[in-house]
């Protein structure tokens, strides 16, 4: 047992030590997934083809998007006022609302005025409470 | 007067502020007291600790207590620790015993989460002092007990334990950190994102984005399904409430919490098997197991007290261990690291105002919860039918608030929110297991540094298994662990070949 179990970590490479262990235990298990799930594996294709056909794909893919699309701008607009907060403001309302327009099941005006009303409200009280009360940093 | 100097109106108003925002949460499905609470992170950013931590332990109370509500009322756990209370609950609404029923509910919570408040108070330090006599090599096997733990009661033993060691491995991007003993060099970064990844991923955004993001991506998924209507849930009933419905429910109770409040110590184990658990031990010692199912009301006790007495369980080893108990429990280490203060064995020493602060939120939090779910349990129920189409937007903004601000300002953050919400969506695809990740990924960088260091200093593997009678005993536990788990797995197995 002595010499087989014995270690030495040479300080240089020691950052490697971990994520070598842990990445050899991942590969273990994954293997071991793999032989234990192979019937799920092989019928991965259709899993995937099912969840695609029965996903709600404009409101799934809409929200990636518009999330996408609001994180992009968000700095671009801040650069215009920097220190503001306006960046975040500024593209928060749109986002609500169309997210929010996407997420509605109908879109009576009602509905849609109430969406309007949380759409300039919220981001404005947040805007407000985080950037003039908290004094915290937002783009 | 100093013992209680944080007790101010401030302090007050936030648990009470934080349990109504909570029970909120708890009211509407799909919404968790995870997600309360990772939603509210960024308000503590300038609250203090103290203040902090009031508001988020009412969150993280109200929103378990309030999963009740539409568990109850519509069938649908509001939270997936009242699972258990759909069984009976939503049968005694049928027959019209609605508000009855989340009464019994909610007074079952305040015993459950009373008795498990005592249990934090008493245990947790006794545990810190036990554990401070801990070496690196035991520190590094309660770490990997946890995940075994955890891998064993997932849905799927080997993809829970790879789901812990992904978070793990995940964690370890970026720097050996200097300060923590290591060299210095990088590792797992890809070319050029050194500057950016010089510190990994940021522990709060990929939280957010685990219990937010990913949640919000699920229900876009299956379309944003409409709640229900303010007259469906007027149908539950308005029964009478009486007291002698809890005449011989003492066991029930007591067994309850106990059942609680030790799941809740268990890392990584979610409210829902502690209801689950709670429920089958209710049934099981019934002298009329039949009526579980069709409106007993020791069933609705049962899985209510359970619930939240796991809330008290969960911050056991929290405070006493440094490992959280459940993943709400995860994101509290996110505000205390916020804080720059480190829970472990030393917390309650070195920061008694904290942890009395904590003792006496928790107490508030309940109180609070029992009197606003007592005496305005319709008012709160009304927020079952607020529209996702208004929710979710500003819950996607709350979230960018929190991931942007944790740095101070680090657009990097925000993507990482992205990039893990997209993530954690195709990981539930594909059977992983959110906890065991998150558990993983706050603990991987002190496993390193407890086996990395062990093996410098002794110089053989050997040790881990020969340091003391304690690392003896928790290999065994460990061992013990998976044992259970194959044991659950062969009889899902049978159950499933059964089923046909």
């Amino acid at each position: 047992m002595g010499d087989f179990t014995r270690v030495t970590i040479d300080f240089q490479t020691s950052h490697l030590v971990f994520p070598t262990l842990i990445g050899g235990i991942l590969l273990a298990l994954g293997i071991a997934i793999l032989v234990t799930h192979r019937q799920a594996i092989a019928g991965a294709g259709r899993y995937w083809s099912q969840t695609l056909a029965a996903m709600d794909k404009p409101r799934f893919f809409g929200t990636i998007v518009v999330t996408l699309v609001y994180f992009l701008l968000m700095v671009p607009v801040g650069d215009i006022w920097p220190n503001t907060g306006m960046g975040f403001l500024i593209c928060s309302i749109p986002f609500v609302a169309l997210s929010g327009l996407l997420y509605l099941q109908e879109r009576t005006k009602s509905a849609v005025t109430a969406l309007a009303v949380v759409a300039v409200a919220a981001p404005l009280l947040v805007w407000w409470v985080f950037a003039h009360v908290f004094f915290l940093t937002l783009p | 007067m100093e013992l209680f100097g944080f007790v101010t109106p401030l302090f007050v108003l936030l648990i009470a502020g934080g349990t109504a925002i909570g029970i909120v949460f708890g009211v509407i499905p799909g919404l968790t007291a995870t997600m309360a609470v990772a939603v509210c992170l960024p308000l503590t950013y300038s609250l203090g600790l103290e203040n902090g931590l009031a508001l988020l332990i009412g969150l993280y109370v109200g929103g378990i207590s309030g999963g009740v509500v539409p568990a109850i009322l519509i069938g649908i756990p509001g939270t997936p620790s009242s699972v258990a209370t759909t069984f009976d609950g939503f049968q005694m609404a049928r027959q019209g015993k609605g508000e009855q029923a989340m009464r019994i509910a909610i007074i079952g919570s305040l015993i459950g989460g009373l008795i498990s408040l005592a249990a934090l108070y008493l245990f947790t330090p006794w545990l810190a002092d036990f554990a401070i006599r801990f070496s690196y090599v035991e520190k590094f096997l309660i770490i990997l007990f946890a995940l075994t733990v955890m891998g064993a009661l997932s849905s799927d033993m080997l993809l829970g334990i790879f789901s812990g060691f992904l978070g793990i491995f995940v964690s370890l991007v970026g720097v050996y950190d200097v300060t923590d003993g290591g060299n210095g060099h990088f590792r797992l970064i890809p070319p050029g994102m050194e500057d950016i990844l010089y510190g990994g991923f940021a522990l709060l955004p990929v939280l957010i984005a685990l219990f937010g993001l990913t949640t919000v991506l699920e229900e876009a998924e299956i379309g944003m399904p409409k709640g229900p209507s303010v007259k469906e849930l007027e149908s539950g009933g308005r029964s009478k409430f009486s007291w002698s419905i809890f005449r011989g429910q003492t066991l029930n109770l007591i067994r309850s919490s106990g059942i609680g409040t030790f799941v809740g110590i268990l890392p990584g184990i979610g409210g829902s098997a502690a209801s689950i658990l709670a429920y089958t031990a209710a049934k099981t010692s019934s002298s009329h197991p039949e009526t579980f199912g069709k409106g007993e009301p020791a069933g609705v006790i049962a899985s209510e007290t359970s619930n939240n007495a796991l809330t008290g369980g969960a911050l056991v080893p929290l405070l006493s261990l440094g490992i959280p108990g459940d993943s709400t429990t995860a994101l509290l280490i996110g505000a205390f690291a916020l804080q720059g203060i480190q829970v472990g064995p030393l917390f309650i020493g070195q920061h008694p105002n904290t942890w009395n602060s904590m003792i006496i939120a928790m107490l508030l939090a309940n109180l609070v919860t029992f009197v606003m779910m007592y005496y305005a349990i319709r008012w709160f129920s009304l927020a079952v039918a607020i529209p996702k189409a208004i929710l979710y937007p500003v819950i996607l903004m709350m979230c960018v608030i929190g991931a942007y601000t944790i740095n101070y300002g680090i657009m990097f953050d925000v993507w990482t929110l992205l990039f893990f919400g997209v993530l954690g969506w195709i990981g539930v695809k594909l059977g992983l297991e959110v906890a065991p990740f998150i558990i993983g990924f706050i603990l991987g960088p002190s496993a390193e540094i407890y086996f990395v260091k062990s093996l410098e200093s002794f110089g053989d593997f050997t040790i881990f298994f020969t340091k003391s009678w304690i690392a003896a005993f928790l290999w065994l536990l460990i061992a013990a662990s998976i044992a259970v788990s194959v044991v659950i797995g062969r009889r899902r197995r049978a159950e499933k070949h059964a089923a046909g």
